[in-house]
């Protein structure tokens, strides 16, 4: 039995609507298969654009706000309990007007039920939360049940209503509850990193291949966030990874990161074989965002490499890992142009869709960035200089007139 | 079925490249920074000046002919190797600067022909990266820096905002006029667009109603989101939209008292603009 507010049959329709979306920006399909699409695969759902949907969401969550705060200003709301009971209230209003709007105004990812979902929900959680903390519980016991409530609560909007993120909030807060259980850290990192790998598991094995496209892309984003979790629980050297690289480059003063040598050495083990793991998962079932995630966290082990063994770092660690990158994409390239028509094994690095264009990307941000980065990184102009004292940047942003 | 169909890494393979290039150069930055006395202003001159120049050689000897329009790249290294020879080639020259000063009190001048030299490789490799430095750099020119200075947006700043943004704006629009590299005007709108929202909106902020940087701000605003509009940008109708909101909220909240007349401003202002997004929404589908 499904609690989703949208069938199985409109989440289908959409998929393929996206797809073919990409393939007809990309130039795979002409204009008029893309209307034959678009005639076929109409959801019956009003949807909106990103940046509409960004603006609805600011908005609609700025209203909600304002509209909490002159009830609680002109009703005079006083004392835990009232609050309570206002945030109760509230929170279910607005969970039941966002149910509302998917069912008779068939909005779909349109930011204004998603505003109001999330809010809605998190003031029911503090409301309940309130009720709870007048039973004079201790705060350790409090945190936990406030965890299992929120999991719970943002789990059951994720299945209600579809939104990822929920789930994700879900699965951050249960991750709290192992933290509040009195255990020895290396106890609350076992259990955590357990529990995500239980459900990343659990989620791989319920897929077959009768499973539905939509939704083996949505456990692909679940699954790449599972990874990233565990991933996050196992890598003891993640907290200290820019202290290491770009600030004091001796090596850390407390052995094994304050955990028992055993724990430490297979968490050692473990940073190696989760990406790789993922890796091969991404790869055979062709899950790009499991694989994408495998990579960070296969690069972030190569970056925490040397803190884990000890050994001090160098000013030019950055750049070897640069390097190794390079190198490891070029390889990769290389391999697949070997391939008969520049695939290999199904994978080529060819661009077949291309990705939607709005004008800027990260990237080009980014590169803005860089020449005041760099300007950054260069040495104080030294005394004894001839001509010292000047500043500017080649391309550098820096210096005042 | 669909597993055997072909899987592309173009973009993964693009952005370890990019994530890499990025570590060198952190990297080389890093190392001259700690160790320049011990290696000496001949070698760290020689090999950015050498590396520099092996990348630029290398893009000329691969790269393709000039067109005026949108190309691909010979090859998914090499927008890459030209940010690299780009980036340095800007820790060079600021290398030199910042350890001789040769230009005394007209060093920022080695901004604008670093600049100049950044529109060019972008044009002729048709590079937006390059293209998104020389921008940065020409700012750099114009006086802004990644400080809490340019945050704190002094008289100064804002005239200087003002100006790069026109100057940015009538470059972009030469562009794209002339159709030479067409695609790089959303670039140049893009930075046109914050510096001179910013700058107008800081000046509405200190004078309100007395002076011109309210109108010019409604002016600009109303631009932005007709554009949007013509060209079904809707990036552009969202920087429309909240730098509009911005401004609209400096100038009434500050003739509003009171916490609840506060809170009736962000109920109304709020569903306001949910029900215009509404409109537009729902006119961009029509249009369709």
């Amino acid at each position: 039995m499904s609690i989703s507010l949208y069938t199985a049959e409109q989440e289908e329709r959409l998929f393929i609507w996206r797809e073919a979306r990409a393939w007809a920006r990309s130039g795979l399909i002409t204009d008029e298969q893309m209307g034959g699409i678009n005639a076929r695969t109409d959801p019956g759902l009003n949807r909106t654009n990103v940046f509409f949907r960004i603006l609805f969401f600011l908005f609609t969550g700025s209203c909600v706000q304002a509209m909490i705060g002159f009830c609680a200003f002109v009703i005079q709301i006083r004392g835990e309990i009232a609050i309570a009971w206002s945030a109760l209230a509230f929170g279910a209003a607005m969970v039941g007007l966002a149910e509302y709007l998917v069912r008779r105004k068939s909005l779909y990812r349109y930011g204004i039920e998603e505003a109001l979902a999330l809010s809605g929900m998190a003031l029911a959680c503090t409301g309940i939360v309130i009720f709870i903390f007048q039973l004079h519980m201790e705060l350790r016991p409090l945190i936990t049940t406030a965890a299992m409530l929120a999991a719970a609560c943002f789990f059951w909007l994720y299945l209600r209503f579809g939104f990822l993120y929920a789930a994700v909030i879900s699965v951050a807060c249960a991750c709290v509850v192992p933290f509040q259980l009195s255990l020895p850290p290396a106890g609350e990192r076992t259990i955590v990193a357990m529990v995500l790998a239980i459900i990343f598991l659990t989620s791989i094995r319920a897929e077959g291949s009768e499973t539905r496209d939509f939704r083996k892309e949505r456990s692909a984003l679940l699954q790449a966030c599972l990874l990233a979790g565990i991933y996050l629980a196992v890598n003891l050297r993640l907290p200290e990874l820019g202290r290491a690289h770009f600030g004091n480059p001796a090596p850390f003063d407390q052995p094994h990161a304050g955990f028992p040598p055993l724990f430490y050495w297979t968490t050692y083990g473990l940073t190696f074989l989760v990406p790789a793991l993922g890796l091969y998962l991404g790869l055979k079932r062709r899950k790009r965002i499991v694989i994408n995630i495998s990579l960070i966290a296969a690069l972030l082990t190569l970056a925490t490499n040397k803190d884990y063994l000890g050994f001090e770092h160098y000013a030019w660690d950055p750049a070897v890992l640069g390097v190794v990158m390079v190198v490891a994409a070029i390889i990769i390239m290389r391999w697949l142009a070997n391939g008969s028509q520049g695939v290999s094994n199904g994978f080529t690095a060819q661009n077949l869709l291309k990705s939607e264009d709005h004008g800027i990307n990260p990237a080009d941000l980014g590169a803005a960035l860089l020449p005041g980065a760099i300007q950054a990184n260069l040495p104080p102009s030294s005394p004894e200089k001839p001509f010292a004292g000047g500043q500017s940047g080649g391309g550098g942003a820096s210096s005042g007139y | 079925m669909h597993l055997k169909k072909r899987y592309s890494v173009h973009q993964e393979l693009r952005a370890a490249i990019y994530i890499g290039v990025l570590l060198i150069t952190a990297g080389l930055g890093l190392t001259i920074r700690q160790y320049f006395a011990q290696l000496g202003d001949i070698a760290i001159v020689g090999s950015l000046t050498a590396g520099a120049l092996a990348a630029f050689l290398y893009c000329f000897v691969k790269g393709k002919p000039w067109s005026d329009g949108e190309f691909e790249s010979p090859n998914i290294l090499f927008d890459y190797v030209l940010l690299f020879g780009c980036k340095l080639y800007a820790a060079d020259i600021g290398y030199i600067e910042t350890q001789f000063s040769l230009l005394g009190d007209s060093w920022h001048d080695y901004l604008l022909v670093s600049a100049a030299l950044f529109f060019f490789l972008a044009y002729r490799f048709d590079n937006r990266l390059v293209l998104s430095m020389a921008l940065s750099t020409l700012a750099a020119w114009f006086g802004f820096q990644l400080s809490a200075r340019f945050v704190s947006f002094h008289h100064y700043y804002r005239e200087s905002a003002i100006a790069y943004s026109l100057v940015t704006f009538a470059m972009g629009c030469l562009s794209h006029r002339f159709a030479v590299k067409k695609h790089f005007f959303d670039i140049y709108l893009n930075f046109t667009v914050h510096f001179l929202l910013v700058a107008l909106l800081s000046g509405v902020f200190e004078y309100l109603f007395a002076s011109w940087h309210l109108p010019a701000m409604a002016a600009a605003i109303a631009a932005v989101a007709v554009y949007s509009m013509r060209t079904r940008r809707f990036l552009y109708m969202l920087y429309a939209i909240l730098y509009g909101y911005a401004c609209l909220s400096a100038v009434v909240l500050e003739f509003t008292h009171g916490a609840a007349a506060m809170y009736i401003y962000g109920i109304v202002s709020s569903l306001a603009v949910i029900g215009l997004i509404f409109v537009l929404s729902r006119r961009f589908k029509e249009g369709a």
